[in-house]
């Protein structure tokens, strides 16, 4: 039987905050370790924009793998986002509108492999398909519930609704999810 | 196993299974139950990548939120100089363009007085009324138009429900277009018995202050003993 997602012992203490999706935690792992990412991508012909979109996928994968359960025991958030970061940016300066770029090789020592490709760019991908499929009102209640951890009765007090329809919101919201993820066939859980 | 959605307490034990919100002796029972049923199994692993799913996109939303600050903190040191001053002239023009471009006072008064109907509860009991409690979530939620469609529907059926169109009156009003609130929330307000006819003669006099009828606004009647006289008086004395 698989644990349930939100009961995962984190890899480190540090990943704590993240793991409970924490605005205070998840603002000090950005500040700490954005900088190292930013000079990376702009000594390699990046932009800012460009920096913060590899090191927000950066996180995002952190993220996953702590919720997961799959990263490694003692890993170094700074470490582990720097070298998603740089692999990241790396693929994207290799593609064709980058290709004749110069690479400068930093300094910073990181760890040869710490993402192994067992496809969680793929989970990623199907995760962020799901979530694409709610509407704003669903995603209003649910971010509210699931993310911020919000109970019902202040998400109602929020929304200016009562406590009984922010429940019943929910509840239509997610059966919604579910019949669309049947009715486009991507629903692998209900094959026999 | 079957393929049906769970009904509303079976989703709200995976979830609390899921999220880990169950005492350990009703967790026990729950994971004895899920051992031996794979259709179970099937639904618990499909809410749990669907909460997941919904977590995925708070945690993007949250880290737009806080790169945007930190780009502006942090990005462009050569221009952060000239950009400020940018920005401090850009403000002050902003305030004076406010100033000058600011709404009419009956507009600001509709606004300093207007609190939308919160609605009627949303009951899952309430099996029969389905659709106008769908539409009743979508007025909550701010989705005016589709409320507004789906109540219109409804009122095909039944033309003289006073709380269809009421609500489509509010829903008119919450959506900006006082002039079709008005002509809706009128007939309740004369409405003799309806439960609505108090509130609709209050966000019909706020619908005609907002358009700047000013004159049928103070010529509407609202006696003494209106729950809603002492606002109004003190509306038309700052429209004076």
């Amino acid at each position: 039987m698989r644990t349930p997602a939100h009961t995962h012992p984190a890899a480190d203490d540090r990943l704590g905050g993240l793991l409970r999706n924490d605005p205070a935690s998840l603002r000090a792992l950005y500040t700490a370790h954005f900088g190292p990412v930013r000079r990376f991508v702009l000594a390699n012909s990046g932009t800012g924009d460009d920096a913060r979109d590899v090191f927000q996928e950066a996180i995002t994968v952190l993220w996953l793998r702590a919720r997961e359960g799959t990263l490694a025991s003692g890993t170094d958030p700074g470490a582990f986002l720097f070298s998603i970061a740089r692999n990241k940016w790396l693929d994207t300066v290799r593609s064709a509108a980058h290709r004749h770029m110069n690479v400068v090789h930093d300094q910073r020592s990181h760890p040869a492999a710490v993402e192994p490709d067992d496809g969680v760019e793929e989970r990623l991908a199907r995760l962020r398909a799901i979530y694409e499929q709610l509407d704003d009102k669903c995603r209003t209640v649910l971010d509210r519930f699931y993310f911020e951890r919000k109970d019902l009765a202040a998400i109602a007090q929020e929304l200016g609704v009562e406590e009984e329809s922010i429940r019943t919101i929910k509840y239509r919201c997610m059966m919604k999810l579910r019949a669309q993820r049947g009715a486009i066939g991507g629903d692998d859980h209900d094959r026999p | 196993m079957s393929h049906s959605a769970p009904d509303r307490p079976t989703f709200e034990a995976i979830e609390a299974y899921v999220l880990d919100r169950m005492g350990s002796e009703e967790r026990a029972a729950f994971e004895r139950r899920l051992a031996g049923d794979p259709a179970l199994q099937a639904e618990v692993a499909l809410e749990r990548e669907h909460m997941l799913a919904v977590e995925l996109g708070g945690l993007q939303r949250s880290l737009k939120a806080i790169g945007d600050a930190e780009l502006r903190r942090g990005g462009g040191s050569a221009w952060g100089g000239p950009l400020r001053y940018a920005a401090g002239i850009a403000l002050l023009l902003g305030v004076a363009l406010w100033w000058m471009m600011r709404p009419p006072a009956h507009e600001r008064l509709f606004a300093a007085h207007f609190t939308p109907d919160p609605g009627l509860p949303v009951a899952m009991s309430a099996a029969d009324d389905h659709a106008f409690h769908d539409a009743m979530v979508a007025y909550k939620l701010g989705e005016h138009d589709e409320a507004i469609a789906k109540w219109s529907a409804q009122l095909k059926e039944e033309p003289s429900n006073d709380t269809l169109r009421f609500y489509i009156g509010c829903a008119e009003l919450n959506a900006g277009r006082s002039t079709k609130a008005v002509t809706w929330l009128m007939p309740i307000a004369e409405l003799p018995g309806s439960a609505f006819a108090v509130k609709a003669r209050w966000y019909a006099f706020l619908a005609l202050v907002r358009q700047g009828d000013l004159t049928a606004a103070r010529a509407l009647p609202f006696p003494e003993d209106h729950p809603y006289a002492g606002r109004v008086k003190a509306v038309l004395n700052d429209l004076r």
